[in-house]
């Protein structure tokens, strides 16, 4: 684990713009080595401007967590989550979530797969603070179980609707019809009955 | 101390947008805080995987009034990641023109709704004054108020001709003296500074925490701006300095805010005078190939991130984007922790909250 802090000490010091991309990427990627295991490959695409954007896919579900410590460690910040079904997911009875993190500039993504049904991951957030709603509004769209949340509530759809909606054929307007929510409609119904 | 709990919607924090907030009360102070989103969720996200690219354009400017831009530019530089498009170099600065004028108008719409909130009708009426010389621009270039519809997988859809951009560096010499004058307002004004001086504090290291982006994040000396640190477009060839402030009060914000709108004139200017002549579109598109990208850039409340997958067909597999506003409500539970209730509605508004964005 020493190794690893070193790299995250040599990272800060060179930034993906400052120090040479090719000491960036080994850094990035050693870190994800030590914590996620041998298998564990980033690819990193350079655009016209420079900008880095690193693709890896995580070996097991199992890593994601010490994976996203290092992420942490190297002073990543947890850019977006999306859960999402990839294509033929049905067929081959695997889904994803990609988890998007900013390191200073450059954009490192881990995808972990995970099965079809039954699909379970960890929480992140004790390590980042911020995952607490994107995983909420995972769990509520998607069949998904995230583990250890503090605050598993729905986050964005009414109770009227069905669990994981994006899995489903839900009709557009049952979606926006449950937009003005239970809140919205407690106070209205409250209004009227103290009219005169 | 007796502890209550109250229930705060768009009316009582001043929103044009419905949100409401379940607020812990100990005395007249705030002690905790549960955000309720959701009212305004269209499944926007449902909708767009059964849209073609091109449909998606037009349904991704209907997103949001204030960064109505930011949406269509982000997915269009998403689509053209993954299909490989370079596009024209007048393109680049045309998108970048189309940016700035929106980030003026919506910093400017998001001074002034606070200067209303504390009963500053006078300052009010002038920011949104101010506001209208941007208004007015954008109907005149691109003839509409809010959506421009400037955008266009390959480049831009629009034009400025001599003539046009004669009129916009007009209109941007225009808004320098005012704007300095708003700064130097919301920097020193007695009546201002007593309200948003000290007020809704978001120390730095609760802004890392809550991983907090835009004029929020850069309210609490956080250096970091999409637009320096991951170019994209015309920026690698625009001169601005990140407007940071240190305080993390709702005036350090504010004046985040009318330092970018002073800034963002200057990159109109710089735009225009750089302006290449060329097309404003790759004449001719690729398919689009299976594949995924990432697109992020600066909108005006912050980092916009936008995920594209695609499989070959003209539809989404997936297209998932985060607003800045996402993680900007939950450190109000912060900003807002020892606050009386009467400061509840600027510290909400001081965040620049897009409603219609979080909840897609």
């Amino acid at each position: 684990m020493s190794d690893c802090i070193n790299l995250t000490s040599e990272i800060r010091e060179r930034g993906p713009g400052g120090g040479g991309r090719d000491g960036f990427e080994a850094c990035v990627a050693a870190a994800l080595v030590c914590a996620a295991g041998e298998e564990t490959e980033v690819l990193w695409c350079q655009d016209r401007k420079g900008v880095l954007t690193g693709w890896c896919r995580l070996p097991s579900g199992g890593s994601l967590l010490p994976a996203a410590r290092a992420v942490a460690e190297l002073d990543g910040r947890l850019a977006m989550v999306t859960a999402y079904l990839p294509e033929r997911a049905r067929e081959k009875g695997e889904r994803e979530i990609a988890y998007h993190f900013d390191l200073d500039g450059a954009t490192l993504t881990l995808t972990v797969i995970l099965p079809l049904q039954w699909a379970r991951v960890p929480s992140l957030t004790a390590i980042f603070r911020n995952c607490d709603w994107q995983e909420r509004e995972l769990m509520e769209l998607y069949d998904v179980q995230v583990v250890g949340h503090p605050d598993p509530r729905r986050l964005f759809l009414d109770h009227s609707l069905p669990h994981a909606p994006f899995e489903r054929l839900v009709p557009y307007s049952t979606f926006t019809n449950a937009a003005t929510g239970k809140v919205l409609w407690d106070k209205v119904l409250a209004g009227e009955r103290e009219e005169p | 101390m007796s502890t209550k709990l109250i229930e705060l919607g768009p009316h009582q924090l001043a929103l044009e947008e419905p949100m409401y907030f379940r607020v812990k009360l100990e005395g007249d102070r705030v002690a905790d805080l549960d955000v309720l989103p959701g009212q305004v969720h269209r499944g926007m996200e449902h909708l767009v995987m059964r849209r073609n690219f091109y449909q998606n354009i037009t349904l991704l400017e209907r997103l949001c009034s204030l960064c109505s831009n930011s949406h269509p530019s982000t997915f269009c530089a998403a689509v053209e990641e993954v299909a490989g498009i370079t596009i024209p170099e007048r393109a680049e600065y045309l998108r970048a023109v189309a940016d700035e004028i929106k980030r003026i108008a919506s910093h400017l719409f998001c001074c002034a709704v606070q200067a209303n909130v504390i009963g500053e009708t006078a300052l009010f009426r002038r920011v949104m004054e101010v506001r209208e010389i941007m208004q007015r621009a954008k109907e005149a270039i691109y003839g509409n108020r809010m959506d421009l519809a400037a955008n266009v997988i390959g480049g831009v859809r629009y034009d400025l001709s001599v003539e046009g951009a004669a009129y916009l560096a007009r209109q941007m010499e225009a808004m320098k003296q005012p704007l300095d004058e708003l700064y130097l307002q919301y920097s020193n004004n007695p009546a201002l500074l007593v309200r948003m001086a000290g007020v809704g504090v978001l120390p730095r290291a609760a802004a890392r925490e809550y991983a907090v982006v835009g004029p929020v994040a850069r309210g609490c000396g956080i250096d970091y701006d999409v637009r320096k640190k991951s170019p994209y477009g015309a920026y690698d060839r625009l001169e601005f300095e990140v407007a940071v402030q240190e305080g993390g009060d709702v005036r350090a914000r504010n004046l985040v805010r009318l330092a970018e709108a002073r800034q963002s004139v200057s990159l109109i200017e710089q735009c225009l005078a750089q302006l290449p002549a060329g097309p404003l579109c790759a004449d001719t598109l690729p398919e689009i190939p299976a594949g995924e990208a990432i697109a992020k850039s600066e909108a005006p409340r912050g980092e916009l991130m936008y995920y594209l997958r695609t499989d070959g067909s003209d539809m989404p597999v997936r297209l998932k984007w985060r607003v800045p506003s996402y993680m900007n409500w939950d450190a109000l539970k912060v900003m807002l922790k020892g606050e009386p209730v009467a400061n509840i509605p600027l510290i909400v508004n001081s965040i620049d909250p897009c409603i219609a964005c979080t909840d897609r």
